[in-house]
């Protein structure tokens, strides 16, 4: 009786904190990600299957810092660069962050736009109605009930591993290539270590680290609840990467196989798919990525805008009125709008512009791992709950990995 | 007389008596136990370590700081937490605007410096909130400072005034040595002390929540989003929760008990003056969408004989909210409620009129009365208060109309 009962509350200590973690993770999967793993199964099968355990576990310890940090300070983690570095070194990032985030948001209504035209439907009617519901969404929920509709929204990608299973991969080989060290011949392709790169890259976002950091403070989650919280962020990252993997493994069993290696957008991904796998993985694999790339969108704006008005000290929240907070609502709109807009101007090209909002999230990526390195090691600001030794050798070399990567590939993306 | 912004005096050269640069100013220190306003030092960064430059000893401060003395007489700074450093302790951090009724952060601070003498008298008079603080930092040392300070003068400031600015600290012990007490928070209406401190990061809402008196703390507690309530009271030590506890209505007390686990509102309960955890735990056996969690104790009720003059005395001594007044109650044997007369009634009759001749029909509920129940009832009569009776007849409380708006607003 005792057992169950003490299960039990324990069942509801991780109902109470589960979220920030999962909803951040799962988000981690847009657009822009199931292009990234789409190409990578496309071009080299379950040869790169090997990154998914590595990338997983720099997620983790990432996003596990940010959460705590959130836990132990109650604040943003603009609100804490302020803090500690002033406010020329904030307004520079949350330039940075502004321009990159509108990048991305462009990337995320871009997704929306072609997933549905795989269905046929004009991206005149989807883009502006995606953008209404987006603002919708935020504007008139509360943050519990925003919470559930993206929790929601993270359960569908189980779409990916149901069309992953109708590819019919081979899972021998698929699990192989996961759990044993890659053959070193490979990393002389430069196709291949540039795509490494590139799933690096698109698994590890600037933007996750202010957002998750926002939603554990606004979840109210202090260090009391936070062995749940860890789990949250643990088991979130889990899953993403899971689905990462089922994306990779249908490319592979489909469009690798029988040679066809050019695609560039999960839309491409999903068409190719279909005289592969059937009607079925077509489907939902498009509608994983819409549902993808409507949940980034969601996220993204509003995730902005706060991180922008609280690091710059201007009044935010969608508690206050238009006239209270209007730099707020003007940066939220205004991202809107805009990111929508430009993927309905005819002959855009948006290709581009989602490699290069990539670019910028790789530039941005190293100043915002070191500031959160910074921060969570200071002791004045984190009392017992810095980094322990291990964990700083071990977030240390990650973050530097991640910034090698970054800056390598960024090169490797360079015109000259 | 004359204003100098912090952001323009760090890293400003400081030159001794001789005229020659002996160091750059690091943080500007003000000694609270001393002065609450006036600027104790400038903490200077010499060739030989830091020193601290008194501004008795200071002929001018700009851009530039000239001394009166030589640098070898400055004192060798210690540092000392019962010093308020403005850069760390107040640039780029967040403060309480006492007149704007919110938290703010600050971008500059705007020192005041008088001459005297021959020396300067330096004192903090406003933080500045708005943007032209802001594009001073941020254009310092890029753009000329004529430019910059004729750009600056075109942009409208946003200052507060020093006495209208709370500083929030976490450390209770720096709290009493920096003298932080939250005087002018406390004299806010409940509901704005309310949303300042939701507005507020967990520990801050708890420093201010151990500082201020505990009825300030009760009322402003009743107003605040229930899952902060819990983080608030959870992060106490619970002393000081059964102190505020004690002094907030019985039904938010009772509501506020039933959100904690049976463990913590059980300690709270037992620190609380054996009164007021009798009303709260007869409270707690009723349910927590009833009359009784609506009700406030609080109400006026004289003997059915009496007059209205009996009435009036009634009035001048009772301490409870006036929302409770619209109706004047009258009392039988054994407590039991027999009449009610309208305020009204009373203020416009004759003082030795029979209050039970004035009397009026009014409405009364049982205890457990579901309360949508409770809200038909004022919808249906337009009441403005309804009496809650027991079942032997006798007045529990009365539910007035606002708590009726409060509770449908939450539903």
């Amino acid at each position: 009786m005792s057992m169950f009962k003490s299960w039990r509350a324990r069942v509801a200590l991780f109902l109470a904190v589960v979220g920030p973690g999962f909803i951040t993770a799962s988000v981690d999967n847009d657009a822009g990600g199931i292009a990234t793993y789409s190409v990578a199964g496309a071009q080299f099968g379950y040869s790169l299957l090997w990154t998914m355990i590595p990338i997983t576990i720099a997620l983790v310890i990432i996003q596990e810092m940010s959460s705590r940090m959130g836990a132990v300070t109650g604040k943003g983690l603009s609100d804490l660069i302020r803090e500690e570095f002033g406010l020329r070194a904030t307004f520079l990032l949350m330039i940075a962050l502004f321009v990159t985030n509108f990048f991305n948001i462009i990337g995320e209504f871009a997704g929306v736009a072609s997933s549905f035209e795989l269905f046929g439907v004009s991206k005149f009617i989807v883009v502006p109605l995606s953008a209404f519901v987006v603002w919708g969404i935020v504007v008139h929920g509360t943050y519990s009930t925003v919470e559930k509709v993206f929790l929601s929204a993270s359960l569908f990608y189980v779409a990916y591993i149901v069309s992953g299973v109708l590819a019919h991969p081979d899972w021998r080989a698929a699990a192989l290539s996961t759990l044993t060290r890659p053959d070193s011949v490979g990393f002389r392709n430069y196709g291949y270590l540039s795509m490494i790169i590139g799933l690096a890259g698109t698994t590890i976002a600037p933007w996750m680290q202010f957002y998750l950091q926002a939603s554990i403070v606004e979840k109210g989650v202090t260090m009391r609840q936070y062995t749940a919280s860890r789990l949250d962020v643990i088991i979130g990252c889990l899953f993403a990467a899971i689905v990462a993997w089922f994306i990779v493994v249908a490319c592979a069993a489909t469009l690798h196989s029988i040679g066809k290696f050019n695609i560039e957008t999960g839309a491409d991904a999903a068409l190719a798919l279909r005289p592969l796998a059937g009607d079925y993985a077509y489907l939902l694999f498009a509608a994983g990525l819409f549902n993808a790339s409507l949940f980034a969108a969601s996220i993204l704006p509003i995730s902005t805008a706060y991180a922008v008005c609280e690091g710059l000290g201007l009044e935010s929240g969608l508690d206050k009125r238009f006239e209270e907070a209007p730099a707020f609502y003007w940066l939220y709109t205004l991202l809107i709008v805009f990111g929508a807009g430009v993927v309905l101007i005819p002959r855009f090209p948006l290709f581009r512009v989602m490699v290069l909002s990539q670019v910028a999230n790789g530039v941005l990526l190293p100043f915002v791992l070191i500031f959160v390195l910074l921060l969570i090691n200071d002791r004045e600001l984190m009392g017992k709950h810095t980094n322990s030794r291990w964990y700083n050798v071990i977030s240390w070399v990650t973050v530097g990995v991640m910034i090698v990567l970054t800056i390598a590939w960024l090169i490797a993306q360079a015109p000259w | 007389m004359s204003v100098v912004a912090l952001s323009e005096l760090l890293g400003a050269t400081v030159r001794d008596a001789t005229g020659a640069v002996r160091g750059r100013v690091r943080e500007v220190a003000i000694a609270p136990q001393d002065h609450p306003t006036r600027i104790a030092y400038f903490i200077v960064k010499t060739a030989d370590g830091e020193r601290m430059l008194a501004p008795s000893a200071i002929t001018s401060a700009g851009a530039t700081v000239r001394a009166a003395s030589e640098a070898a007489q400055w004192e060798i700074f210690t540092p000392s937490d019962g010093l308020l450093l403005l850069k760390r302790d107040l640039l780029d951090q967040q403060i309480i605007d006492i007149h704007g009724r919110k938290v703010v952060r600050v971008n500059d601070v705007e020192l005041e410096s008088t001459p005297v003498n021959s020396h300067l008298l330096i004192d903090v008079v406003a933080v500045d909130v708005g943007a032209r603080g802001a594009i001073r930092r941020l254009s310092k040392g890029l753009v000329p400072s004529f430019t910059l300070r004729a750009l600056l003068e075109k942009i409208p400031p946003r200052v507060i005034p020093w006495q209208f600015v709370d500083l929030l600290e976490t450390d209770p012990a720096r709290r009493v040595k920096l003298k932080i007490a939250y005087k002018g928070l406390a004299q806010l209406h409940p509901a704005d002390i309310a949303d300042i401190v939701e507005d507020l990061p967990p520990a801050e809402r708890e420093a201010v929540f151990e500082t201020i008196d505990e009825e300030v703390a009760a009322e402003a507690l009743e107003e605040i989003d229930p899952d902060i309530q819990v983080s608030i009271v959870e992060s106490l030590d619970k002393e000081r929760v059964a102190d505020i506890v004690e002094e907030m209505d019985p039904a938010a007390a009772a509501d506020l008990l039933d959100e904690l686990t049976e463990a913590q509102s059980g300690e709270i309960l037992r620190g609380m003056e054996p009164e007021e955890r009798r009303e709260v735990t007869h409270l707690l056996e009723f349910g927590e969408h009833t009359a009784a969690r609506l009700m406030t104790t609080e109400f006026v009720a004289v003997p059915e004989t009496a007059v209205v003059d009996d009435a009036i005395e009634a009035l001048k001594t009772f301490e409870g909210s006036r929302e409770a007044l619209a109706m004047i109650y009258l009392t039988g044997p054994g407590n039991k409620l027999v009449a009610a007369v309208p305020l009204v009634t009373i203020a416009t009759s004759s003082p030795a009129a029979g209050l039970s001749q004035l009397s009026e029909p009014y409405r009364a509920c049982a205890p457990d009365t579901p309360e949508d129940e409770v809200a038909a009832l004022f919808d249906k009569y337009n009441l403005l208060s309804l009496a809650v009776v027991d079942e032997h007849g006798r007045i529990a409380g009365i539910i007035t109309a606002d708590d009726v708006i409060t509770m449908l607003r939450h539903a």
